[in-house]
């Protein structure tokens, strides 16, 4: 139903603003068509070792997977993301979720992340597929100064071997 | 905002401990922020009067804003839009009698949705300005006469981070609609689509950023009457409509947004001549000031970003300080400041139309926050 409204006014949404009447664009098709664009562009362009799509019929609430970098203790692992769009999409920043635990400092037990892009410096001018490749980025180079599991930040700042070691067994554990 | 207040307060309480100088031979020591601190004291004071109101509404509307709200609300809720003009050119000591009015007011205004009468407020005399600071500080109150002998009226709008940005937006598409200059919309236009062709260049996606560009231009097609669409949809576009759109989320963020856009991608097009100055704002690199700075909602503007802006659209701004600097001996003056677009963006106008010198966009800026002025 969602979709079918976003749909539909997405392809007059242009026509009806330009004829003055104000209160064409509400902001749920505006987002919708905005959602649908992203989709498309990251069908045909999706960042490298990653995935996202709608999760059933609904357009706002879709599923990612981001396999984890080689080189990193989380290589070879697929983790599955929740991304749930808001309805002032993108003026407000899409909630995104870990599904498959993961030993990292900027991910809690409850799959919460800290990323500033997801926060405070979320803008309009960014996508889903930024976002994806940002959290990929964070696989690789974890931020130990504003972690979400200080005993996670704790060790890989003092002993980032062992960090490691406990990462990539999780990494076996829950995501393969 | 609110911490970095209460920081300042409390620095603001130490100094006067620690310095017992009278305020009035001290005004030199004291900071912009003070002023905005006075501003929401006298706010933190209106919003005693009215016990039921809660704080978030009160930081944009004092009791006069609010009562005028009230009677637009209700002409709305009575659908008679006609007699908006005459309730709200009266002055407006609404009695406050007892709880239920308070509550029925409110509940009015929730009903009509009071978000959007924040955006941008009604035009009001400079003599509101004054009242406002009537217990504050003198420099201020004859700065604020000055500004009276030059300008009519002044519109506030909402202090939330994109203040700038919407006292743009509406001044400029207030000026369109006035004269109807199809000429200076044709050569915006033309920058416009050197806005666009500077994103694509900087590696946006089209997607992310055409809606908030062809709103824009929708709206300005809108403002100029004389085009056909707009005979055929709205014949009878007005300031009305101006500010009705300008309170309507989905268009005024909008736009807010396509400023943004605009104004990071001319920084980061010409970020040699920029980096200086965000150097010495924020330490931070073009690249991470934009990010942070200029592309999120809600993030102020300073100088930077009216100055890229300024040139990107090839639109002249003033902006107008009321702070307590500057106070010679032999009278006080009130310092402004015209943003000219640089010679450079004037030879990529097309057409060899020339860009105005003086400024028909003015602001008035207090620290921390602007509002549109209207020249005499």
């Amino acid at each position: 139903m969602m979709i079918g409204g976003g749909r539909s006014s997405s392809s007059s949404s242009t026509a009806t603003a330009a004829g003055g009447t104000w209160v064409s664009t509400t902001s749920v098709s505006a987002s919708g068509k905005r959602i649908q664009r992203e989709m498309s562009e990251l069908n045909a362009d999706p960042p490298p070792h990653c995935s996202a799509a709608p999760k059933g019929d609904n357009l706002f609430h879709w599923v990612a997977t981001i396999i984890g970098p080689p080189g990193t203790p989380y290589q070879g692992g697929i983790f599955f993301l929740d991304i749930t769009f808001p309805s002032d999409y993108p003026f407000q920043p899409p909630k995104v979720v870990f599904k498959t635990r993961i030993y990292h400092c900027n991910v809690d037990a409850a799959g919460n992340l800290s990323l500033d892009i997801l926060k405070d410096s979320w803008s309009p001018a960014l996508t889903i597929s930024k976002v994806l490749t940002a959290i990929r980025s964070i696989f690789s180079n974890p931020d130990p100064y504003s972690p979400l599991t200080s005993g996670v930040a704790r060790l890989y700042l003092a002993d980032k071997a062992k960090h490691d070691e406990i990462a990539s067994e999780w990494t076996l554990r829950f995501a393969k | 905002m609110q911490n970095q207040d209460g920081a300042v307060a409390d620095r603001e309480k130490e100094s006067a401990v620690s310095i017992p100088i009278s305020e009035v031979d001290d005004w030199a020591n004291f900071a912009d922020d003070d002023i905005m601190q006075q501003q929401s004291a006298i706010h933190a004071e209106e919003a005693k009067k009215i016990p039921f109101v809660g704080d978030k509404y009160l930081l944009c509307c004092n009791l006069t804003v609010l009562a005028s709200y009230l009677l637009y609300a209700v002409t709305l809720f009575q659908g008679n839009s006609l007699s908006v003009v005459s309730l709200s050119n009266t002055n407006y000591p609404m009695p406050m009698k007892n709880g239920w009015t308070v509550f029925i007011i409110f509940a009015i205004l929730i009903t009509c949705g009071i978000e959007k009468f924040c955006y941008m407020e009604l035009q009001e005399p400079l003599s509101m300005l004054a009242a406002e600071y009537e217990s504050g500080s003198p420099i201020l109150l004859e700065k604020i006469k000055v500004l009276d002998q030059q300008y009519a009226a002044i519109r506030r709008t909402r202090g939330d981070g994109n203040c700038f940005f919407r006292s743009f937006m509406f001044s400029y598409l207030e000026h369109i609609l006035e004269s109807q200059d199809r000429a200076e919309v044709d050569r915006i236009k033309g920058n416009v689509e050197e806005c666009r062709k500077t994103l694509q260049s900087l590696g946006h996606t089209d997607f992310t950023f055409e809606d908030f560009f062809s709103l824009f231009l929708e709206q300005l097609e809108c403002v100029l009457q004389g085009n056909e669409d707009s005979i055929r949809f709205s014949p009878f576009f007005s300031q009305d409509e101006l500010i009705l759109r300008s309170r309507d989320q989905s268009i005024s963020d909008y736009v807010v947004m396509f400023f943004r856009f605009v104004t990071s991608g001319e920084i980061r097009k010409r970020s040699e001549f920029f980096e200086p100055f965000i150097l010495g704002l924020t330490n931070a690199t073009v690249e991470q000031f934009c990010k942070s700075s200029v592309e999120p909602m809600g993030e102020e503007s300073d100088h930077v970003h009216i100055t890229a802006l300024s040139d990107a659209l090839g639109v002249p701004i003033r902006v107008v300080y009321l702070d307590r600097s500057s106070c010679d001996i032999g009278g006080v003056s009130v310092n402004h400041h015209d943003f000219l677009p640089t010679s450079a963006n004037k030879s990529n106008a097309k057409g060899g139309s020339t860009v105005p010198v003086k400024p028909f966009i003015t602001l008035l800026y207090r620290p921390g926050h602007y509002d549109i002025l209207y020249p005499k």
